[in-house]
């Protein structure tokens, strides 16, 4: 996974995503934000299902399948 | 005393002309500038836009007579002491090429390319340049008759994009498609038609301005977010994407490109490539987006024709938006009447 492109991106509170170099947006909701906020800290995906299982109280199959299919869009929309 | 810049294409419909962008471009910009427009019609409604044109005068159609064409501009020069002439229409560019050392005689000075480039960047060339600045071409053919058409959609394949000699591109689903478009081009603008293979990606646009050494005077990309069924931006996002810059610079360098230009490209949903669609040999229709961020061609252009100093960054911020939008205007019959009769404002 390349994260480089992560920092480029214009990520708001309200998870609007502006991306410079493609011009296209994307709106992410609160538990996306928190996946691209822990990939620019450089975690992995196994410590950010750890962290998301920690933070909203949940399963390891339900995040395993939120962050495999977010990351699965990230780079569907070459934004990693 | 103010600086005079006669701007073509005023005729901002819905296939719009670049003329009235360039217009507001320079009254916004740090020059005292009185802008003189050169219509085709008395319906241009730049003609009748006086908070951004000063004066308007009709032009002998650029595909009739050159001495006509050239007298009317002298006519217009000896009123107007004209500086600068913005051409911004491509079927009147092969005139002004030819007539730009008459008008250098008259005092008159043009930023626009010569014939060798404007050759260079025909429909009909793309595979060649693609290669020389290392970006891709859709696969595409020319054609006169009906047979050659069938001939190329055969090769290319449905979908395709049949595509105007200056203006104009639909897509075709089937061969019936097709046909319809040929003949419909044909009439408005004659031939070749092109046939290209059809890519699915996103527009996106380049312009900028050439000072026919290399370089250029600043460039501004865009992505393209809706397009009318002319395939004009309506709606337009401002971008920092470096290849696309990096592409574009090739273009002015390989070319030594003079003048303004628009460079249009695709990105390939699924690969990322870059495929060149077309290089416009001048500002496009949405000129003042580039100007409303900072970056404003027309006065550079202007500056540097007038060996004036002007600035050459491309220093602007992504994320800008450009909204389309539009507008009426309430006039006196007797400003048609004006126009009509006598041929100016």
């Amino acid at each position: 996974m390349d994260r480089d492109k992560l920092s480029v991106l214009a990520i708001s509170d309200s998870g609007f995503i502006f991306d410079p170099v493609t011009g296209h947006s994307y709106t992410a909701n609160a538990t996306g934000l928190r996946i691209f906020e822990l990939l620019k800290e450089d975690k992995s995906e196994d410590e950010i299902k750890s962290i998301l299982m920690e933070e909203f109280e949940t399963t390891e199959d339900e995040v395993s399948v939120d962050v495999d299919d977010f990351i699965e869009n990230l780079k569907k929309y070459f934004l990693v | 005393m103010k600086i005079v810049v006669a701007v073509s294409g005023i005729n901002a419909v819905d296939n719009p002309g670049p003329g009235t962008g360039i217009c507001k471009a320079l009254k916004e910009s740090d020059l005292d500038i009185r802008t003189i427009g050169l219509a085709y019609d008395a319906m241009e409604p730049g003609v009748y836009m006086d908070n951004i044109i000063d004066k308007s005068y009709i032009m002998p159609y650029p595909s009739g007579s050159r001495e006509a064409f050239i007298e009317r501009i002298k006519h217009i020069h000896s009123v107007e002491k004209i500086d600068v002439i913005i051409s911004a229409l491509d079927a009147e560019l092969p005139i002004y090429m030819d007539i730009e050392p008459v008008l250098q005689e008259l005092g008159i000075k043009m930023l626009i390319p010569t014939k060798e480039m404007f050759k260079t960047r025909d429909k009909l060339r793309l595979k060649e340049l693609a290669e020389t600045i290392g970006v891709k071409a859709p696969e595409y053919r020319s054609c006169t008759s009906i047979r050659d058409l069938h001939d190329s959609t055969e090769n290319v394949g449905f979908p395709c994009m049949v595509k105007g000699p200056f203006y104009e591109a639909f897509k075709a689903n089937n061969i019936s498609e097709a046909e319809g478009y040929f003949h419909k081009i044909a009439m408005a603008w004659g031939y070749p038609i092109i046939v290209q293979k059809f890519i699915t990606g996103d527009e996106y646009d380049v312009i900028g301005c050439g000072d026919g050494k290399g370089n250029d005077i600043g460039v501004f990309a865009i992505r393209k977010m809706t397009i009318t069924k002319l395939g004009k931006v309506w709606n337009a996002v401002s971008i920092k994407n470096e290849k696309l810059i990096e592409a574009t610079r090739k273009v002015v360098k390989g070319l030594s490109w003079r003048g303004g230009f628009e460079f249009e490209v695709l990105v390939e949903s699924s690969s990322q490539d870059i495929y060149v669609l077309e290089i416009n040999p001048r500002f496009p229709a949405w000129v003042y987006f580039a100007a409303g961020c900072g970056i404003n061609l027309p006065e550079r252009m202007v500056k540097l024709l007038l060996n004036k100093e002007y600035e050459t960054n491309s220093n602007y911020d992504s994320g800008k938006l450009m909204i389309r939008f539009t507008n009426e205007m309430i006039k006196d019959i007797k400003d048609f009447e004006q126009i009509s009769t006598t041929g100016e404002t």
